[in-house]
């Protein structure tokens, strides 16, 4: 059912992407949502105050553990197992999905309900539990609806954000074998009531895993609707799939963490729940899983590891903020991606997870590097810098796109010297006279078709800034004015202290 | 699928691949990060919340208005009283209101001090895992009121934290129709970290299968980012801060 | 003091009245700005496209052409904010590496240099029309260039500020971009001028010529009449004025 990338075909981003864009409804929706959550989440880093400290806070946490995460994984396993927890290890996603398959037929399981896992969307386990004939339930309301209309979810926290309440009232009344009017209560009154009873019945709960704490071999989960509570809860067996590097250090970290991920992701101080997990119910407990399993996950993590360009990809808390704040998300929602993570941290995950090359041109060019993923990342990665550093290592391994690759070359050799760009300036005044209109330039051929379909392109003057520069430097000469005492300290000092080290900054350093 | 084998073998042969496995999986990340596998715990200097924020406190008068704010802003309702006497008035009559037909509370002392067997003649209130005979998640599900005790609540976030033990099922504030969570106005915190400051100090050991921070009712924004109250969980939450 | 100024390729050949304003400009304060016209282009778009080695080529020159100034101006905080690349893009050559950070300390976008530096916020100018602001996403979110402009415009007698709507919003230019991926920078645009539009502003003003080159390219495109302007030209405009 989640094999495929939604109802977005195209081979490529940009295929895609045209197809998202022609689908006005989408956009709106997407957009709409977007805005409301980049609203929420400003108003709510506002309200907290400093911000900026907590951001740094954050990072360095979450620096801190990857860059010792041989210790730390060491020491959550290890505590995991003191709470009677199982833990599995996997290299890759089949790896992951055969462990699991494993422990659901050792338990004849007839149906497993799910909470949010994006990692199960990464390992498409869902067709696999399928595939054996167990019933996956996604559980999550969002997921619920996708996974009636066989989609994968297009928003790491909303994952139905492209369907309106028609759309979802068709799917649920379709499900529900009788017509259930397009109202928001009424649709999830019904979800509630059916889920109920699969909670009751189900053999296995599967949930993913926001946060481990290595401290105390704890796992924790956020969520707003319960059930991740009733998945974790309910059933006898509890099966988390979690990436290597969701580990923490300790309680005292997950404060930050949860100061962090529900502001950047809904806006909200706190989700309705936050469940830390210690292990199965203890002997004389009435409630919880009776056996429970841990499966660590690698596919493709490690390949970041010790990468100083993509390390810091592995800090990453999945709270979709990057998404929310993406002009180009905003626009192409995100099945156009392509992958199971969309955004620009899919942008940059994607071809990371998968090493294949080939592939990462298309996606790292969706995007205009803008740079409003890194300011809204509570974790500070630099996302803008991966997609360039993505791009160029495609070019160095001779990926790149030949006619790119010679335009570039030509412009190096113009740009190079002075002189030639300057016999460009003036090949360009005299190849413009042929397409020129009343100094614009509106034809949509070549390499301006896709720029003039939008828009108008000016024409170069007469004469260029160098053209002109004598004359302006010999009118600026006379009558110079002196420089004001202060004015002259002021930049004085500030050279000084340049040479003491200082200068100032950009970015993220 | 080998039918033979008990599970718990299976679970033995699991562990012991999975043992194996762990070393070459961890050995293989401080192969990744270039240097030696660390054994030993590593200095962390960023451990925690900043320094200013373990600093901030809130008076108790500060506190409870901060926790009311902010649980009701999520829909969650807040009652404040001077005795657990007012407690038991007040649950009595919302049953009474609601008609309630079933109540399920944990097995806490001051729970049985609330004596809402007594007080609650029309209701069958339940006592959580008093009889080992019972399906307790049934009960809970069943259930129009769940009552439980706060072991602590956090104004900042307007979260209540509930700890699950034999006694304390967390079935209790998760599955009834509405849930009544009293906090003893002592354990009512400002911060987070103030709560989980005590899951660090008494370590693995110490620790509760499952620990619930609750900051509100059930809800949802899945179909067009519309909030929806009560989709799995309780839809209706009451905080009855008492002292 | 030695300020030279590094008037960016796109101002040298479409629009040289940005560096002439900006020259002038800072000639009322006494600043003799130099032009070494020996530089060229900061080497962005080989640099974002992923071609480094190209990049390096074109950013010599600029490193070359800067070597024995005091501090270096430019009108445009993306192309200011390449020279801030450039050390990691020498990360292997040491002396070059060297070069670059010493440029990228000296570094600075127009309107940095006049409020950081000169201490500038009242050029003493008029401009009595309603103005609107677009900050460039590289000037604002990755240089910091936030509160100076805005300081500038506020001295601005006459002048009406109205603010952009989503004002911090990518314009969708992005370089190679906007020809890669044509049209989500068409729609991108086209939402940026929806909410110019917005503002029933009769100036658009901005710190960027490529930013501006692609929303004044659609406005027109869409015949709608704001005049735009980088904020050097509005200031020197209104200083004349006044």
């Amino acid at each position: 059912m989640s094999g495929g990338h939604g109802h977005s075909d195209g081979a490529t981003v940009k295929e895609r992407a045209d197809l998202a864009m022609n689908n006005e409804f989408l956009r709106k929706a997407v957009k709409f949502t977007t805005e409301r959550l980049k609203g929420g989440k400003l108003k709510a880093t506002d309200e907290h105050g400093n911000w900026e400290e907590w951001r740094e806070r954050g990072r360095q946490i979450r620096l801190h553990t990857i860059a010792h995460l041989d210790y730390y994984l060491n020491r959550f396993v290890d505590n995991a197992r003191a709470n009677g927890v199982h833990v599995h290890f996997a290299d890759t996603a089949e790896e992951a999905v055969h462990i699991s398959l494993s422990i659901a037929e050792r338990k004849q399981a007839k149906t497993v309900v799910k909470s949010k896992s994006m990692v199960t969307e990464e390992l498409h386990l869902n067709h696999a539990l399928e595939s054996i004939g167990v019933d996956p339930i996604e559980t999550d309301l969002g997921e619920y609806i996708i996974q009636l209309a066989g989609e994968t979810p297009s928003h790491i926290i909303i994952p139905a954000i492209h369907k309106n309440r028609y759309q979802i009232a068709d799917l649920l009344s379709e499900d529900a074998g009788e017509k259930l009017e397009p109202d928001t209560q009424v649709l999830a009154g019904y979800v509630r009531r059916k889920l109920r009873t699969k909670f009751l019945e189900a053999d296995i709960g599967m949930t993913g895993c926001n946060f481990a704490i290595a401290e105390t071999g704890s796992m924790v989960l956020f969520e707003n609707e319960g059930n991740a509570r009733m998945v974790t809860t309910v059933p006898k067996t509890q099966i988390t799939l979690m990436g290597m590097e969701r580990i923490i250090p300790s309680w005292a970290d997950l404060e930050v963490m949860a100061t962090l991920l529900p502001r950047s992701a809904t806006g909200q101080k706190l989700t309705v729940y936050m469940s830390g997990i210690t292990g199965p119910r203890r002997a004389e407990d009435a409630d919880g899983p009776d056996e429970m399993h841990i499966i660590i996950v690698d596919n493709g993590r490690s390949l970041q590891l010790g990468d100083p360009e993509f390390q810091e990809l592995l800090n990453c808390i999945r709270c979709g903020a990057c998404l929310n704040a993406c002009p180009v998300y905003r626009h192409i929602g995100g099945h156009a991606y392509g992958g199971t993570y969309s955004g620009p941290i899919g942008a940059v995950l994607t071809p990371s997870l998968q090493k294949n090359v080939a592939e990462w041109d298309d996606i790292a060019n969706a995007s205009s590097l803008c740079g409003a993923c890194y300011e809204a990342c509570p974790v500070k990665i630099p996302l803008h810098d991966m997609l360039i550093y993505l791009r160029r290592r495609k070019v160095e391994q001779g990926h790149g796109d030949k006619i790119e690759a010679a335009g570039m070359k030509g412009f190096a050799t113009v740009m190079s010297k002075s002189s030639r760009f300057k016999t460009v300036l003036k090949i360009g005044k005299l190849g413009q006279k042929l397409v020129a209109r009343k100094g614009e330039i509106r034809i949509k051929v070549g390499p301006l078709k896709g720029w003039n379909s939008y828009r108008v392109t000016p024409t170069l003057p007469k004469k260029s800034f160098r053209d002109g520069w004598g004359t302006l430097e010999a009118e600026i000469r006379n009558g110079l004015q002196e420089m004001a005492p202060e004015m002259k300290n002021r930049m004085e000092q500030i050279v000084k202290d340049r040479a003491k080290g200082g200068g100032h900054g950009y970015g993220h350093g | 699928m080998d039918t033979a084998k008990t599970h718990q073998q299976w679970l033995i042969e699991m562990e012991a691949e999975s043992r194996s496995k762990q070393t070459r999986f961890i050995n293989g990340i401080s192969t990744k990060l270039r240097r030696p596998m660390v054994t030993e715990p590593p200095r962390h200097p960023y451990r925690g919340a900043p320094d200013f924020w373990n600093a901030y406190e809130w008076n108790e008068q500060e506190r409870i208005e901060r926790f009311t704010s902010n649980f009701r802003i999520v829909g969650g309702h807040v009652e404040r009283f001077t005795t657990m006497d007012d407690v038991t008035r007040f649950i009595a009559e919302k049953a009474k209101e609601l008609s309630v037909k079933y109540v399920i509370r944990q097995n806490q002392p001051e729970l049985d001090a609330l004596n809402l067997e007594g007080e609650l003649p029309e209701a069958q209130v339940s006592v959580w895992n008093s009889d080992p005979g019972q399906y307790w998640k049934a009960r809970s599900a069943e259930a129009d009121f769940g009552v439980v005790m706060a072991d602590y609540a956090a104004a900042y976030t307007g979260s209540i934290t509930v700890l699950s033990s034999k006694d304390k099922g967390r079935s209790v504030s998760l599955l009834p129709t509405v849930l009544m969570a009293i906090i003893p106005v002592e354990r009512l915190k400002t911060r987070l970290g103030e709560i989980m400051v005590h899951f660090d100090e008494g370590g693995r050991e110490s620790l509760p299968a499952g620990i619930h921070f609750i900051s509100g009712p059930s809800r949802s924004a899945d179909i067009e980012n519309d909030l929806t109250i009560g989709v799995h969980g309780p839809g209706v939450v009451y905080a009855l801060i008492v002292g | 003091m030695k300020v030279s100024l590094f008037i960016t390729c796109l101002s040298d050949a479409i629009y040289p009245r940005v560096g002439e304003a900006m020259v002038r400009l800072l000639a009322r304060y006494g600043v003799k700005v130099e032009f070494p016209n020996v530089q060229t282009c900061c080497g962005q778009p080989a640099f974002n496209s992923g071609y480094w080695k190209e990049a390096r080529t074109t950013a010599k020159t600029i490193i070359e052409a800067f070597e024995d100034c005091d501090f270096v101006i430019s009108p445009s905080g993306s192309c200011t904010g390449m020279i801030h690349h450039y050390p990691k893009l020498f990360e292997e050559d040491s002396v070059m590496h060297e070069k670059a950070l010493k440029l990228q300390s000296k570094s600075y976008e127009f309107t940095q240099f006049l409020v950081q530096v000169l201490g500038v916020t009242d050029v003493g100018a008029t401009f009595p029309h309603k103005v609107t602001y677009h900050p460039s996403c590289h000037g604002s979110r990755l240089l910091g260039v936030k509160d100076e402009p805005l300081a500038l415009m506020n001295k601005v007698k006459g002048l009406e500020f109205v603010p952009l709507p989503f004002a911090e919003d990518c314009c969708g230019f992005g370089g190679t971009f906007a020809v890669k991926m044509s049209d989500i920078s068409g729609a991108m645009v086209t939402e940026k001028t929806d909410h110019v539009k917005e503002t029933e502003a009769e100036v658009l003003v901005g710190l960027d010529m490529a930013c501006l080159m692609n929303i004044a390219g659609n406005l027109r495109y869409r015949n709608e009449p704001v005049r735009v302007m980088h904020l050097a030209e509005l200031l020197y405009e209104g200083v004349k004025q006044a």
